[in-house]
Protein backbone atom coordinates (compact mmCIF):
# COMPACT_ATOMS: atom_id res chain seq x y z
CA UNK A 1 0.00 0.00 0.00
CA UNK A 2 1.24 3.45 -0.89
CA UNK A 3 1.57 5.53 2.29
CA UNK A 4 1.74 8.83 0.48
CA UNK A 5 -1.77 8.69 -0.96
CA UNK A 6 -3.33 8.94 2.49
CA UNK A 7 -0.62 11.04 4.06
CA UNK A 8 -2.21 14.27 3.07
CA UNK A 9 -0.05 16.61 5.06
CA UNK A 10 2.35 17.67 2.36
CA UNK A 11 1.02 15.78 -0.63
CA UNK A 12 -2.15 17.81 -0.78
CA UNK A 13 -4.69 15.15 -1.67
CA UNK A 14 -8.26 15.93 -0.75
CA UNK A 15 -10.80 13.53 0.70
CA UNK A 16 -14.38 12.78 -0.27
CA UNK A 17 -17.47 12.66 1.86
CA UNK A 18 -20.50 10.53 1.12
CA UNK A 19 -22.15 13.12 -1.09
CA UNK A 20 -18.99 13.36 -3.18
CA UNK A 21 -17.97 16.78 -1.88
CA UNK A 22 -14.27 17.29 -1.35
CA UNK A 23 -12.63 18.81 1.71
CA UNK A 24 -10.71 21.56 0.01
CA UNK A 25 -7.05 21.80 0.93
CA UNK A 26 -5.84 25.00 2.59
CA UNK A 27 -3.02 26.48 0.50
CA UNK A 28 -0.42 28.26 2.55
CA UNK A 29 2.50 30.40 1.46
CA UNK A 30 5.83 31.11 3.08
CA UNK A 31 6.00 33.83 5.71
CA UNK A 32 8.63 35.57 3.57
CA UNK A 33 5.92 36.25 0.93
CA UNK A 34 4.38 38.79 3.28
CA UNK A 35 5.54 42.25 4.27
CA UNK A 36 4.89 43.71 7.70
CA UNK A 37 4.79 47.38 8.51
CA UNK A 38 3.89 49.17 11.68
CA UNK A 39 1.16 51.79 12.06
CA UNK A 40 0.21 54.14 14.86
CA UNK A 41 -2.49 52.82 17.13
CA UNK A 42 -5.16 54.34 19.34
CA UNK A 43 -4.55 53.72 23.06
CA UNK A 44 -5.68 50.32 24.28
CA UNK A 45 -8.96 50.14 26.18
CA UNK A 46 -10.21 47.65 28.76
CA UNK A 47 -6.90 46.25 29.78
CA UNK A 48 -7.87 44.73 33.12
CA UNK A 49 -10.26 41.84 33.62
CA UNK A 50 -12.53 44.08 35.73
CA UNK A 51 -12.73 46.68 32.97
CA UNK A 52 -13.57 44.03 30.38
CA UNK A 53 -16.31 42.46 32.49
CA UNK A 54 -17.77 45.87 33.25
CA UNK A 55 -17.78 46.78 29.54
CA UNK A 56 -19.45 43.45 28.64
CA UNK A 57 -22.19 44.12 31.23
CA UNK A 58 -22.87 47.67 30.06
CA UNK A 59 -23.07 46.71 26.42
CA UNK A 60 -25.20 43.64 27.17
CA UNK A 61 -27.85 45.89 28.75
CA UNK A 62 -27.96 47.96 25.58
CA UNK A 63 -27.35 45.46 22.76
CA UNK A 64 -27.89 41.96 24.14
CA UNK A 65 -25.51 39.11 23.41
CA UNK A 66 -22.04 40.12 22.19
CA UNK A 67 -20.88 38.35 19.04
CA UNK A 68 -17.16 38.27 18.33
CA UNK A 69 -15.58 37.00 15.14
CA UNK A 70 -11.96 35.85 14.92
CA UNK A 71 -9.70 34.70 12.11
CA UNK A 72 -7.44 31.68 11.77
CA UNK A 73 -4.76 32.71 9.28
CA UNK A 74 -1.99 30.29 8.32
CA UNK A 75 1.44 30.77 6.79
CA UNK A 76 4.31 28.37 6.21
CA UNK A 77 7.66 28.64 7.96
CA UNK A 78 10.30 25.92 8.32
CA UNK A 79 8.05 23.61 6.28
CA UNK A 80 5.32 23.67 8.96
CA UNK A 81 1.98 25.50 9.07
CA UNK A 82 2.00 28.38 11.54
CA UNK A 83 -0.87 30.45 12.95
CA UNK A 84 -0.73 34.27 12.95
CA UNK A 85 -1.36 35.64 16.43
CA UNK A 86 -1.38 39.16 17.82
CA UNK A 87 0.35 39.66 21.13
CA UNK A 88 -0.30 42.56 23.47
CA UNK A 89 2.40 43.93 25.73
CA UNK A 90 4.30 40.63 25.85
CA UNK A 91 1.46 38.70 27.42
CA UNK A 92 -2.05 38.12 26.04
CA UNK A 93 -2.32 36.32 22.71
CA UNK A 94 -5.29 36.97 20.47
CA UNK A 95 -6.58 35.86 17.11
CA UNK A 96 -7.17 38.86 14.84
CA UNK A 97 -10.81 39.89 15.05
CA UNK A 98 -13.21 41.52 17.48
CA UNK A 99 -16.74 42.49 18.36
CA UNK A 100 -19.52 42.87 15.78
CA UNK A 101 -21.60 46.02 15.67
CA UNK A 102 -25.35 45.56 16.16
CA UNK A 103 -26.89 44.29 12.91
CA UNK A 104 -23.53 43.64 11.24
CA UNK A 105 -23.04 40.26 9.51
CA UNK A 106 -20.27 37.88 10.61
CA UNK A 107 -18.33 38.19 7.34
CA UNK A 108 -18.62 41.99 7.06
CA UNK A 109 -17.58 42.39 10.66
CA UNK A 110 -14.61 40.08 10.33
CA UNK A 111 -13.36 41.87 7.21
CA UNK A 112 -13.74 45.20 9.01
CA UNK A 113 -11.80 43.95 12.03
CA UNK A 114 -9.05 42.39 9.93
CA UNK A 115 -8.62 45.62 8.02
CA UNK A 116 -8.42 47.59 11.30
CA UNK A 117 -5.98 45.22 12.93
CA UNK A 118 -3.83 44.09 10.03
CA UNK A 119 -4.13 46.46 7.15
CA UNK A 120 -4.23 50.04 5.99
CA UNK A 121 -6.69 51.88 3.80
CA UNK A 122 -4.58 53.15 0.95
CA UNK A 123 -6.30 55.13 -1.81
CA UNK A 124 -9.63 53.97 -0.42
CA UNK A 125 -8.98 50.44 -1.65
CA UNK A 126 -9.86 47.91 1.01
CA UNK A 127 -7.98 44.61 0.97
CA UNK A 128 -10.19 41.74 -0.09
CA UNK A 129 -10.08 39.21 2.71
CA UNK A 130 -11.10 35.69 1.71
CA UNK A 131 -13.22 34.43 4.61
CA UNK A 132 -13.72 30.65 4.55
CA UNK A 133 -15.88 28.44 6.74
CA UNK A 134 -16.65 28.77 10.41
CA UNK A 135 -14.36 26.35 12.24
CA UNK A 136 -15.91 26.53 15.69
CA UNK A 137 -17.89 28.55 18.22
CA UNK A 138 -17.49 29.35 21.90
CA UNK A 139 -20.09 30.66 24.32
CA UNK A 140 -19.80 32.64 27.54
CA UNK A 141 -22.69 31.84 29.86
CA UNK A 142 -22.15 34.50 32.55
CA UNK A 143 -20.27 37.80 32.54
CA UNK A 144 -17.38 36.32 34.47
CA UNK A 145 -17.42 32.72 33.35
CA UNK A 146 -15.12 30.82 31.03
CA UNK A 147 -15.83 30.18 27.36
CA UNK A 148 -17.35 26.79 26.48
CA UNK A 149 -17.61 25.09 23.04
CA UNK A 150 -21.32 24.35 23.53
CA UNK A 151 -24.34 26.02 25.07
CA UNK A 152 -25.00 24.23 28.38
CA UNK A 153 -28.54 22.86 28.86
CA UNK A 154 -31.13 25.33 30.17
CA UNK A 155 -29.06 28.42 29.37
CA UNK A 156 -31.39 30.95 27.78
CA UNK A 157 -29.26 34.07 27.64
CA UNK A 158 -25.57 33.59 26.99
CA UNK A 159 -23.58 36.82 27.24
CA UNK A 160 -21.15 36.24 24.39
CA UNK A 161 -20.75 34.06 21.33
CA UNK A 162 -17.36 33.88 19.65
CA UNK A 163 -17.04 32.45 16.12
CA UNK A 164 -13.74 31.33 14.66
CA UNK A 165 -13.38 31.55 10.85
CA UNK A 166 -10.75 30.26 8.47
CA UNK A 167 -9.28 33.15 6.45
CA UNK A 168 -7.19 32.34 3.38
CA UNK A 169 -4.33 34.57 2.37
CA UNK A 170 -3.35 35.34 -1.21
CA UNK A 171 0.18 34.51 -2.25
CA UNK A 172 1.45 37.96 -1.31
CA UNK A 173 0.11 40.61 0.99
CA UNK A 174 1.23 43.63 2.99
CA UNK A 175 0.22 43.81 6.61
CA UNK A 176 0.34 46.83 8.86
CA UNK A 177 0.22 46.05 12.53
CA UNK A 178 -0.69 48.62 15.21
CA UNK A 179 2.32 49.65 17.30
CA UNK A 180 0.59 48.35 20.42
CA UNK A 181 0.68 44.77 19.12
CA UNK A 182 3.23 42.27 17.92
CA UNK A 183 2.29 39.87 15.11
CA UNK A 184 3.71 36.37 15.58
CA UNK A 185 3.67 33.12 13.63
CA UNK A 186 3.34 30.11 15.96
CA UNK A 187 3.60 26.45 14.81
CA UNK A 188 0.50 24.29 15.35
CA UNK A 189 2.59 21.87 17.39
CA UNK A 190 3.33 24.64 19.89
CA UNK A 191 -0.34 25.55 20.29
CA UNK A 192 -1.72 22.03 20.71
CA UNK A 193 -2.86 21.39 24.29
CA UNK A 194 -1.02 24.50 25.47
CA UNK A 195 -3.98 26.01 27.37
CA UNK A 196 -1.82 27.74 29.94
CA UNK A 197 -0.08 30.04 27.50
CA UNK A 198 -2.67 30.43 24.75
CA UNK A 199 -6.05 29.69 26.38
CA UNK A 200 -8.58 27.07 25.24
CA UNK A 201 -9.66 28.84 22.04
CA UNK A 202 -6.20 29.29 20.46
CA UNK A 203 -4.77 25.99 21.80
CA UNK A 204 -7.77 24.22 20.23
CA UNK A 205 -7.15 25.61 16.72
CA UNK A 206 -5.00 22.65 15.53
CA UNK A 207 -7.91 20.26 16.16
CA UNK A 208 -10.36 22.51 14.30
CA UNK A 209 -7.96 22.50 11.33
CA UNK A 210 -7.25 18.76 11.47
CA UNK A 211 -9.83 17.75 8.86
CA UNK A 212 -8.20 19.92 6.17
CA UNK A 213 -5.25 18.81 4.08
CA UNK A 214 -2.76 21.68 4.17
CA UNK A 215 -0.79 22.30 0.99
CA UNK A 216 2.44 24.24 1.08
CA UNK A 217 2.96 26.14 -2.14
CA UNK A 218 6.34 25.08 -3.46
CA UNK A 219 8.71 27.73 -4.79
CA UNK B 1 -25.37 35.94 9.23
CA UNK B 2 -23.45 32.85 8.19
CA UNK B 3 -25.72 29.82 8.59
CA UNK B 4 -24.16 26.97 10.54
CA UNK B 5 -24.56 23.50 9.05
CA UNK B 6 -27.44 21.74 10.77
CA UNK B 7 -27.67 18.33 12.42
CA UNK B 8 -31.02 16.87 13.44
CA UNK B 9 -30.83 15.13 16.78
CA UNK B 10 -33.63 12.94 18.09
CA UNK B 11 -34.31 11.79 21.64
CA UNK B 12 -32.58 8.68 22.90
CA UNK B 13 -36.06 7.20 23.40
CA UNK B 14 -36.77 7.19 19.68
CA UNK B 15 -34.15 4.45 19.20
CA UNK B 16 -34.47 0.76 20.04
CA UNK B 17 -31.55 -1.19 21.45
CA UNK B 18 -31.18 -4.95 21.28
CA UNK B 19 -28.20 -7.15 21.81
CA UNK B 20 -26.18 -9.56 19.71
CA UNK B 21 -23.30 -11.96 20.21
CA UNK B 22 -20.18 -10.59 21.89
CA UNK B 23 -17.45 -8.98 19.81
CA UNK B 24 -14.30 -10.10 21.53
CA UNK B 25 -11.49 -7.54 21.38
CA UNK B 26 -8.51 -8.88 19.44
CA UNK B 27 -6.03 -7.41 21.92
CA UNK B 28 -6.16 -7.83 25.68
CA UNK B 29 -3.70 -5.06 26.53
CA UNK B 30 -2.34 -1.81 25.13
CA UNK B 31 1.02 -3.55 24.55
CA UNK B 32 -0.69 -6.32 22.53
CA UNK B 33 -2.53 -3.74 20.49
CA UNK B 34 0.63 -1.82 19.61
CA UNK B 35 2.45 -5.07 18.77
CA UNK B 36 -0.34 -6.11 16.40
CA UNK B 37 -0.27 -2.63 14.85
CA UNK B 38 3.45 -3.09 14.15
CA UNK B 39 2.90 -6.46 12.46
CA UNK B 40 0.14 -5.03 10.29
CA UNK B 41 2.28 -2.00 9.43
CA UNK B 42 5.01 -4.23 8.04
CA UNK B 43 2.47 -6.05 5.85
CA UNK B 44 0.14 -3.22 4.84
CA UNK B 45 1.70 0.15 5.61
CA UNK B 46 0.02 2.97 7.55
CA UNK B 47 -3.25 2.02 9.26
CA UNK B 48 -6.26 4.18 8.42
CA UNK B 49 -9.09 3.97 10.91
CA UNK B 50 -12.49 5.60 10.69
CA UNK B 51 -14.86 6.34 13.57
CA UNK B 52 -18.41 7.64 13.72
CA UNK B 53 -19.91 10.35 15.92
CA UNK B 54 -23.57 9.41 16.45
CA UNK B 55 -25.65 12.04 18.22
CA UNK B 56 -28.88 11.90 20.17
CA UNK B 57 -30.45 14.50 22.42
CA UNK B 58 -31.65 14.41 25.98
CA UNK B 59 -33.03 17.50 27.73
CA UNK B 60 -32.18 19.45 24.57
CA UNK B 61 -28.44 18.83 24.91
CA UNK B 62 -26.47 16.75 22.39
CA UNK B 63 -25.16 13.38 23.57
CA UNK B 64 -22.62 11.15 21.79
CA UNK B 65 -23.01 7.37 21.62
CA UNK B 66 -19.94 5.60 23.00
CA UNK B 67 -19.18 1.89 23.38
CA UNK B 68 -17.81 0.95 26.78
CA UNK B 69 -15.58 -2.09 27.22
CA UNK B 70 -15.27 -3.41 30.75
CA UNK B 71 -15.72 -0.78 33.43
CA UNK B 72 -13.99 2.24 32.02
CA UNK B 73 -12.57 2.24 28.52
CA UNK B 74 -14.83 4.08 26.05
CA UNK B 75 -14.50 4.20 22.31
CA UNK B 76 -16.36 5.53 19.29
CA UNK B 77 -17.88 2.93 16.95
CA UNK B 78 -15.51 2.32 14.05
CA UNK B 79 -12.25 0.59 13.28
CA UNK B 80 -9.49 -0.19 10.84
CA UNK B 81 -9.97 -0.03 7.08
CA UNK B 82 -8.91 -2.93 4.89
CA UNK B 83 -6.03 -2.09 2.55
CA UNK B 84 -7.36 0.06 -0.32
CA UNK B 85 -10.87 0.28 1.17
CA UNK B 86 -12.81 3.55 0.66
CA UNK B 87 -13.26 5.49 3.94
CA UNK B 88 -17.05 5.89 3.62
CA UNK B 89 -17.67 2.24 2.70
CA UNK B 90 -15.33 1.11 5.46
CA UNK B 91 -17.08 3.26 8.05
CA UNK B 92 -20.50 1.87 7.07
CA UNK B 93 -19.07 -1.63 7.34
CA UNK B 94 -17.65 -0.93 10.81
CA UNK B 95 -20.81 0.77 12.08
CA UNK B 96 -22.89 -2.20 11.00
CA UNK B 97 -20.42 -4.59 12.53
CA UNK B 98 -20.54 -2.83 15.90
CA UNK B 99 -24.15 -1.60 16.02
CA UNK B 100 -26.41 -3.32 13.51
CA UNK B 101 -28.37 -6.55 13.84
CA UNK B 102 -26.95 -9.44 11.89
CA UNK B 103 -30.00 -10.01 9.72
CA UNK B 104 -29.77 -8.07 6.49
CA UNK B 105 -33.30 -6.61 6.54
CA UNK B 106 -32.52 -4.64 9.71
CA UNK B 107 -29.44 -2.83 8.40
CA UNK B 108 -29.56 0.91 9.13
CA UNK B 109 -29.05 3.14 6.13
CA UNK B 110 -25.97 4.91 7.49
CA UNK B 111 -25.82 8.59 6.43
CA UNK B 112 -22.17 9.54 6.68
CA UNK B 113 -21.69 13.28 7.10
CA UNK B 114 -18.52 15.30 7.06
CA UNK B 115 -15.14 14.50 8.51
CA UNK B 116 -14.75 16.63 11.64
CA UNK B 117 -11.24 15.69 12.75
CA UNK B 118 -8.10 13.78 11.76
CA UNK B 119 -5.61 12.37 14.29
CA UNK B 120 -2.12 11.05 13.49
CA UNK B 121 -0.06 8.45 15.33
CA UNK B 122 3.65 9.12 14.64
CA UNK B 123 5.08 6.01 16.38
CA UNK B 124 3.93 2.68 17.78
CA UNK B 125 2.83 4.42 20.95
CA UNK B 126 -0.49 5.55 22.30
CA UNK B 127 0.02 9.28 21.67
CA UNK B 128 -1.79 10.92 18.75
CA UNK B 129 -1.83 14.49 17.37
CA UNK B 130 -4.35 16.48 15.28
CA UNK B 131 -1.61 17.13 12.70
CA UNK B 132 1.27 15.08 11.39
CA UNK B 133 4.21 16.25 13.56
CA UNK B 134 7.05 17.94 11.68
CA UNK B 135 9.87 15.57 10.71
CA UNK B 136 7.54 12.52 10.73
CA UNK B 137 7.49 11.15 7.21
CA UNK B 138 6.05 7.72 8.06
CA UNK B 139 3.12 8.03 10.46
CA UNK B 140 1.83 4.68 11.71
CA UNK B 141 -1.86 5.50 11.82
CA UNK B 142 -4.30 8.10 10.55
CA UNK B 143 -7.68 8.21 12.31
CA UNK B 144 -10.61 10.13 10.83
CA UNK B 145 -13.73 11.05 12.75
CA UNK B 146 -16.97 11.44 10.80
CA UNK B 147 -20.29 12.92 11.83
CA UNK B 148 -23.16 10.44 11.27
CA UNK B 149 -26.68 11.72 10.59
CA UNK B 150 -29.12 9.36 12.30
CA UNK B 151 -32.71 9.17 11.15
CA UNK B 152 -35.60 9.44 13.56
CA UNK B 153 -35.87 5.74 14.34
CA UNK B 154 -33.17 3.14 14.28
CA UNK B 155 -32.67 -0.33 15.73
CA UNK B 156 -29.21 -0.89 17.19
CA UNK B 157 -27.92 -4.32 18.24
CA UNK B 158 -25.06 -3.94 20.69
CA UNK B 159 -22.58 -6.80 21.24
CA UNK B 160 -23.25 -8.47 24.60
CA UNK B 161 -19.83 -7.64 26.01
CA UNK B 162 -20.14 -3.91 25.30
CA UNK B 163 -22.33 -1.22 26.81
CA UNK B 164 -23.67 1.61 24.68
CA UNK B 165 -23.67 4.93 26.53
CA UNK B 166 -25.09 8.33 25.57
CA UNK B 167 -22.71 10.92 27.03
CA UNK B 168 -23.55 14.66 27.04
CA UNK B 169 -21.11 17.10 25.45
CA UNK B 170 -20.65 18.93 28.77
CA UNK B 171 -19.41 15.69 30.35
CA UNK B 172 -16.86 15.10 27.58
CA UNK B 173 -15.43 18.62 27.36
CA UNK B 174 -12.00 18.88 28.97
CA UNK B 175 -12.38 15.40 30.50
CA UNK B 176 -9.16 13.91 29.12
CA UNK B 177 -8.67 11.67 32.16
CA UNK B 178 -11.85 9.74 31.56
CA UNK B 179 -12.24 9.85 27.76
CA UNK B 180 -8.78 10.53 26.29
CA UNK B 181 -7.71 13.41 24.02
CA UNK B 182 -9.66 12.32 20.91
CA UNK B 183 -13.13 11.94 22.48
CA UNK B 184 -12.82 14.77 25.05
CA UNK B 185 -12.19 17.30 22.27
CA UNK B 186 -15.21 16.34 20.15
CA UNK B 187 -17.34 19.18 21.64
CA UNK B 188 -15.01 21.78 20.08
CA UNK B 189 -15.11 20.01 16.71
CA UNK B 190 -18.92 19.97 16.78
CA UNK B 191 -19.28 23.56 18.01
CA UNK B 192 -19.79 24.93 14.48
CA UNK B 193 -22.95 22.84 13.95
CA UNK B 194 -26.46 23.96 14.72
CA UNK B 195 -28.23 21.13 16.53
CA UNK B 196 -31.95 20.87 15.78
CA UNK B 197 -33.29 19.18 18.91
CA UNK B 198 -36.32 17.28 17.71
CA UNK B 199 -38.70 16.02 20.35
CA UNK B 200 -41.24 13.21 20.17
CA UNK B 201 -44.84 14.36 19.67
CA UNK B 202 -45.70 13.21 23.17
CA UNK B 203 -43.06 15.45 24.82
CA UNK B 204 -43.44 19.16 25.41
CA UNK B 205 -41.37 21.17 22.96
Amino acid sequence: MNNSQLFNYTHGSSTSTDDGSQVEAIKIYGLSNYYFYSKPAPPLKNQTLEERISCLKTRYDVCGIRTCVEAVILVELSKTPQLLLLQLRNSTYKLPGGRLRPGESDIEGLKRKLTNKLSVHSDGILPDWEVGECLGRWWRVGFETLLLPYLPPNVRSPKECRKIFLVKLPERQKFTVPKTHKLLAVPLSQLHENHEIYGPVISGVPQLLSKFPIETASR
Amino acid sequence: MVMSPAVNTYPLSSYTFGSKEAKIEKDTSVADRLARMKTNYVKEGMRTSVEGILLVQEHNHPHILLLQIGNTFCKLPGGRLKPGENEIEGLKRKLSSKLAANSSNLQPNWQIGECVATWWRPNFETIMYPYCPPHISKPKECKRLYLIHLSEKEYFAVPKNLKLLAVPLFELYDNVQRYGPVISTIPQQLSRFQFNMINNETNDK
